[in-house]
């Protein structure tokens, strides 16, 4: 158990080269509100020493790198078969103008970048894995086709395993070059899911790959959150018989239950420093808003009103938490001080407004709202401002949780059946499916970047 | 035409470290990623403490709830503490707890008359048999968010409690778990479904 928990967080070796002018250049300035999505080519990655054709190494990074990038938002993927170059051939014949240079140094790869230039692409990615004597190595390149020169290149060695972290890696490498921000590739997402018949915690990669059942309480586990530095998971069992609050360590697997007062010990909450956490306890008779510090110690409480509060979440800044309080006749959204002072309602639309998440930009908060039978992810800005409906009739859409960036969000829905995790981007414009493993998975919760 | 062998190898590892040396800002970029990882597997290391079973202080012992919160489920004070005239009873008298299950309106937790007639009936059993102890589950259907509801099954397990209270039994006979939307007697496929699933259960413990 311990080494699944350590496996994402182990380095593999790692090379590279980049022309060091063209880090100071955006080719994509995300921050402006109408950018335009960048023509990018993905040549189909090469695996000449695979000694097994059904490892499909070069076809498995090809797609998970079209995905990361799709999945991003920043890019037009370019179809490499409009190109005359799809496929990376031995240099034959005269070369193209201008050559890329070579990753290594030691060969000039040739590249026709003209047919690239054709195809509309302004940036072309080419690369190669490897696996021989059980060590897998992925080359992968990033060129700029107009300048015909290279971006950055990169070599990661590892195991067999390790490929789809290689790739997450290169495309927050890509990502990084051309916009100047990191990606949310190598992210994670935990999620709980019931193919064993009990509610266990899940995590899997940010794209739905790589799931792994990470409690067996066998009972029921709910709102697992992570830590702000992601390491560690807060959540909900009933294991003791009652529910309470757990923390577990990723990295070691060690799990403690730090509150378990009787009645509700639900919806934790972290604290931007990581320090606390603000959750749902009715040990006084009514489900009202505590903070507590990580070790269970320090309670404090935040509210005292006869009706439901639950569900908090934090501003960035720890100055705010946003949460659902009935005390309006119905459950809506407030919003008041981490002191518990100065309660205001955010969410007038509609009679049923629950599990706020608030933006790590601390722009918007995203909520789920009942709508004649179904639920929606909805936005608002912390002021009430420019409410939005990111879901129309995707069956019953839950549980909103942010990228890391601010720019995507992970929610529960019915839309196929399941329910089952999804993805959309903070405008509502790209959804993709995540997750499709037997059982309903609810409670997304995306993790922060690990590498920071 | 050298692309496989070792020799290449060798030579490409002496240029990347002479990269290495050379491109100043590619440099930092790769000992940053290293870097990064490292203090992940020490902290790895610092940490395992010998799972202390227990840190957090033990909570509290169960307060008695706040009598000035609850206007709605409050019982009318009528026939008082009906008071534990039952003798040392050989057995209990037995019960269906099942029938006496409360359902509840839509995002509800108030007793309806049917409900207190049943809490009734169930107050007045455990006034006679005086060493029954009952766990009270409040539920909720599916509509709505997991947990407002799980906050809304423990309003419902607390509307009866504190009717049974109300009653003249004592708390300490009495616990609340809230499942919320968790263990639905039905599938939450349709409106007569979720009815039946918005309920609190009665169940017996030691």
């Amino acid at each position: 158990m311990k080494k699944t928990f350590s496996l994402f967080f182990v380095a593999f070796l790692l090379v590279g080269i980049s022309s060091e002018l063209l880090w100071a250049k955006v080719y994509i300035d995300i921050r402006s509100p109408s950018f335009r999505k960048f023509p990018i080519a993905i040549a189909p990655f090469q695996s000449p020493l695979s000694p097994n054709e059904d490892m499909k190494l070069g076809e498995r990074a090809t797609d998970i790198l079209n995905g990361d990038l799709s999945l991003s938002g920043f890019f037009a993927l370019i179809d490499p078969k409009t190109s005359g170059e799809a496929i990376i051939k031995p240099p034959l014949g005269e070369p193209s103008t201008g050559t890329g240079q070579g990753l290594m140094g030691a060969h000039a790869e040739v590249i026709d970048f003209r047919s690239w230039a054709n195809t509309g692409a302004e940036a072309l990615v080419r690369g190669e894995v490897t696996y021989k004597d059980r060590s897998l190595a992925l080359e992968a390149r990033l060129y700029d086709v107009l300048k015909k020169e290279l971006i950055i290149g990169k070599r990661y060695i590892g195991e067999i395993t390790d490929l789809s972290r290689m790739v997450h890696r290169f495309a927050d490498e890509i990502v990084f070059a051309l916009t100047g921000e990191h990606g949310f590739f190598q992210t994670k997402i935990v999620f709980v899911s019931n193919p064993t018949g009990n509610k266990e915690i899940y995590l899997m990669d940010f794209d739905g790959r790589n799931s792994s059942q990470i409690t067996r309480h066998q009972s029921i586990c709910l709102s697992p959150r992570f830590a702000p530095d992601g390491t560690k998971i807060a959540f909900t069992s009933y294991k003791a018989g009652n529910p309470d609050i757990y923390i577990k360590n990723l990295l070691n697997g060690e799990e403690r239950r730090i509150s378990y007062y009787p009645g509700l010990n639900i919806s934790p909450a972290w604290s931007p420093d990581g320090q606390r956490l603000a959750l749902t306890l009715s040990k006084d008779g009514n489900p009202d808003l505590y903070i507590i510090n990580q070790d269970g110690s320090g309670l404090l409480r935040l509210t005292d009103h006869p009706a439901i509060d639950v569900s908090p979440t934090w501003s960035p800044d720890g100055k705010k938490i946003a949460f659902v309080s009935s005390r309006g006749g119905n459950p809506q959204i407030y919003i008041m001080d981490a002191q518990g002072r100065d309660v205001q309602r955010l969410t007038f639309e509609g009679n049923y407004n629950t599990h706020p998440a608030w933006s790590p930009r601390g722009d918007r908060i995203a909520f789920d709202a009942s709508m004649g039978g179904n639920h929606n992810i909805c936005t608002i800005r912390p002021d009430g401002s420019d409410f939005r409906i990111l879901t129309a009739n995707l069956g019953r859409c839950e549980m909103p949780s942010w990228s890391p960036d601010g720019r995507n969000l992970v929610f529960s829905s019915t839309r196929d059946g399941g329910p089952h995790i999804f993805l959309i981007d903070a405008e509502g414009t790209r959804i993709k499916r995540l997750t499709f493993q037997k059982g309903g998975d609810t409670y997304p919760n995306w993790s922060p970047r690990f590498n920071e | 035409m050298l692309k496989k062998s070792s020799v290449w190898l060798v030579v490409l590892i002496s240029i990347v470290a002479l990269a290495f040396i050379a491109t100043g800002c590619a440099k930092k970029q790769v000992v940053k990623e290293e870097a990064a990882a490292k203090p992940v597997v020490e902290a790895k290391k610092e940490e395992p403490k010998p799972e202390p079973p227990q840190v957090a202080p033990p909570p509290p012992p169960k307060e008695e709830a706040k009598e000035e919160a609850k206007v709605e489920a409050a019982p009318p004070p009528k026939e008082e503490p009906k008071p534990e005239a039952a003798p040392p009873a050989p057995a209990p008298e037995p019960i269906d707890l099942v029938s006496l299950r409360l359902q509840f309106a839509f995002d509800d937790y108030t007793l309806s008359t049917k409900s207190k007639e049943n809490v009734e009936k169930l107050g007045a059993w455990l006034s006679k048999n005086s060493t029954e102890k009952i766990q009270i589950e409040g539920h909720t259907c599916d509509i709505g968010t997991a947990e407002y509801n799980l906050a809304l099954g423990e309003r419902r397990a607390n509307s009866a409690k504190k009717y049974l209270e109300g009653l003249g039994i004592a708390s300490a006979r009495m616990s609340t778990i809230s499942y919320g939307e968790e263990r639905p007697l039905a599938p939450n496929k349709n409106e007569a479904e979720r009815s039946k699933n918005r309920r609190d259960e009665f169940i017996k413990t030691k």
